[in-house]
């Protein structure tokens, strides 16, 4: 069969395929489209399916847009005037940095129906803390006896080429070192004495990784057996299958709140609003609170799930370390310097 | 006055300059922005004058001068190969070489952390044959990262090589044996200069990739080994020192672009364009 067809009639049924796709679209809520950053993995996928409906029925589109917390500040940095994102998912480390370069707001507690549902520790003003991250020491009960402590993992001669570390860009890893070098007689001006631990082991460390995934993926090929992790990293593993457990530090167990912060600039602020309620509503986190993200409730009225209750109690939660975040900003950019010289080869 | 057969550049040549000269020019203007706002070369001063730093910057170039090496040698034996294959064969080589490249390197590089892990089939492999005593890993190693790299790059070298081959003229190679030239020698002196373009090319793409490949240099790498893109990385996302990054990147940039256009240069050659 022969088509016969004059440029003009190809040329305009070329233009017309190609402008198919804006005609044919979805139907999007009224409220209209917020993005939110949120950290990749079971984050983002925990709340592309749990909370992106519950946003839906409020009346927005909730685009789910994963980022490290890190990545969150550069990528707003780097567009100042036209944020990239509507809300933000970050720690308190970062949380300081966003306020001291002006690019999140305070929130207005009364447009949360939520808000009264929250424990008083999880009231903040720069937005509602939706879990606490505690963290501590992931290990593989295959290889490795339960650690007592951070000491412990540097002193005991079975852990020695199991265990993994990471830099100062990582919060778990930065807090690791901040408790270990208290530990050591270190303070947060002086931390020479984690420095040198670390010199003195690397020739015995199983691997520095370059990222909290990259030392899980090394867990999982049975490279490492050791590292400083949060319990929803342990929660994870375990999903996966992998023999794996949580062990408390010595000197309590560091941890940190993360919050949803509304951008300055956002252009959808109600979208946030409703995104944050929803983050912090009962019935989301009763299922966040199940593996694979087994995440802390916020919420007074949920209990911690029997997953999450297999790493710690609420009480553990109430005593666990809570790190000082100005002070750690004050030298994070030095210490990380220090770091790379110290473990590049 | 616009010649008219150059009309259809036009809307190219606008869409590179919007595209990719204009965030280029950005980048550079960035990297000459100091900490305390003022304009200069501070940054590269202070990259350069950083002995760790500049050790990063020859570390690179080293990671992608090795890779080149190796996958040249890696290369040789399957040129050879191709040369002498018939249709079938060679149509076979062709897709097993672009095979791997439907895939993408993030796939490909974590299916290299499967291969060079203590559990991985090189370490039980030689575990198995008496020749290790106990299971060994090449990740987080150089050589770990260079077997990675190797196959990772290898297609950008052949297909180039594959390409000029087709060409090839067969009788070059007869008239050199007719007069006398032994038949390694005869591929030497007839062959091979019509394939050093192409080879030339190649090196330019294998060295380019190896040199900024991030995702295979950290995943494979670790942290033990930093190269200039994780310092670039590290300056952005975790320093949020945007100048210095930028100062780092036109430096890769500078120093890579060098080397290729060396290369092209070499490519472009008069002697070597005679035997082409």
């Amino acid at each position: 069969m022969t088509i016969n067809m004059t440029r003009r009639a190809f040329t305009m049924a070329g233009l017309s395929a190609l402008a198919t796709p804006a005609l044919i679209r979805p139907a999007f809520a009224s409220g209209g489209k917020v993005v939110a950053a949120t950290f990749p993995g079971s984050w983002e996928d925990a709340y592309r399916s749990i909370v992106g409906p519950m946003v839906k029925d409020a009346g927005f589109d909730l685009t789910v847009a994963p980022s490290l917390a890190q990545d969150q500040i550069a990528r707003l940095m780097a567009s100042p005037g036209q944020p990239p994102y509507d809300a933000l998912l970050v720690s308190p480390g970062q949380s300081d940095i966003l306020i001291q370069e002006g690019l999140i707001e305070k929130i207005d507690p009364t447009r949360l129906k939520n808000w009264d549902k929250l424990s008083p520790a999880a009231q903040n003003e720069w937005g509602p803390y939706v879990t606490i991250e505690v963290n501590g020491i992931a290990y593989n009960p295959e290889v490795v006896d339960k650690p007592a402590g951070y000491k412990a993992l540097f002193e005991d001669p079975q852990y020695e080429g199991n265990l993994a570390l990471i830099g100062f860009g990582s919060n778990t890893a930065t807090m690791a070192y901040t408790e270990i070098n208290k530990a050591y007689g270190g303070t947060y001006d002086n931390m020479q004495p984690v420095f040198d631990l670390l010199e003195a082991y690397l020739p015995k460390i199983g691997a520095i990784a370059t990222s909290g995934s990259n030392q899980m993926t090394m867990y999982q090929q049975g490279e490492i057996a050791v590292f400083m992790a949060s319990t929803g990293n342990v929660a994870k593993l375990r999903e996966l299958g992998m023999p794996c457990e949580f062990a408390h530090p010595e000197t309590g167990s560091p941890s940190v709140p993360v919050a949803i912060h509304l951008v300055k600039g956002a252009s959808n602020p109600e979208g946030v609003y409703a995104y944050m309620d929803a983050a912090i509503d009962a019935a989301a986190q009763t299922q966040l609170a199940e593996p694979p993200t087994a995440m802390i409730p916020t919420n007074v009225d949920v209990p911690y799930s029997e997953v999450v209750s297999q790493f710690v109690t609420p009480e553990q939660v109430a005593n666990a370390v809570y790190p000082d975040w100005q002070a750690i900003n004050k030298h994070r950019a030095e210490w990380t310097e220090t770091f790379d010289r110290l473990v590049v080869r | 006055m616009i010649r008219k057969e150059t009309l259809l550049s036009w809307p190219m040549i606008a869409f590179m300059v919007l595209f990719f000269i204009s965030p280029l020019l950005l980048l550079a203007g960035i990297s000459l922005r100091g900490e305390d706002g003022s304009w200069g070369l501070g940054n590269f001063a202070a990259f350069l004058s950083d002995p760790f730093a500049r050790g990063v910057l020859t570390g690179t170039l080293a990671l992608g001068a090795k890779v080149t090496f190796f996958v040249s040698l890696a290369a040789l034996p399957l040129v050879m190969l191709y040369w002498h294959a018939g249709k079938l064969l060679r149509g076979l080589i062709l897709i097993c070489t672009l095979l791997p490249m439907l895939t993408a390197n993030v796939v490909r590089t974590f299916a290299w952390v499967v291969l060079l892990g203590r559990n991985g089939p090189i370490s039980q492999t030689l575990l198995g044959l008496g020749l290790t005593e106990r299971p060994f890993s090449l990740l987080f190693s150089e050589t770990g990262l260079i077997i990675a790299l190797v196959q990772i790059e290898l297609p950008l070298l052949l297909l180039p090589v594959f390409a000029v081959l087709n060409r090839a003229d067969r009788k070059t190679l007869e008239a050199a044996e007719v007069l006398g030239a032994g038949r390694w020698r005869a591929w030497f002196s007839a062959i091979f200069p019509q394939i050093i373009p192409a080879v030339l090319a190649g090196w330019v793409l294998v060295f380019a990739s190896a040199t900024t490949s991030y995702v295979t240099q950290s995943v494979i790498g670790g942290a033990r080994l930093i190269y200039l893109p994780q310092f670039v990385y590290r300056e952005v996302g975790v320093l949020f020192q945007w100048p210095m990054a930028a100062a780092i990147s036109i430096l890769l940039l500078a120093s890579t672009g060098v080397i290729m256009l060396g290369l092209t240069m070499l490519a472009r050659h008069e002697r070597l364009q005679g035997h082409a």
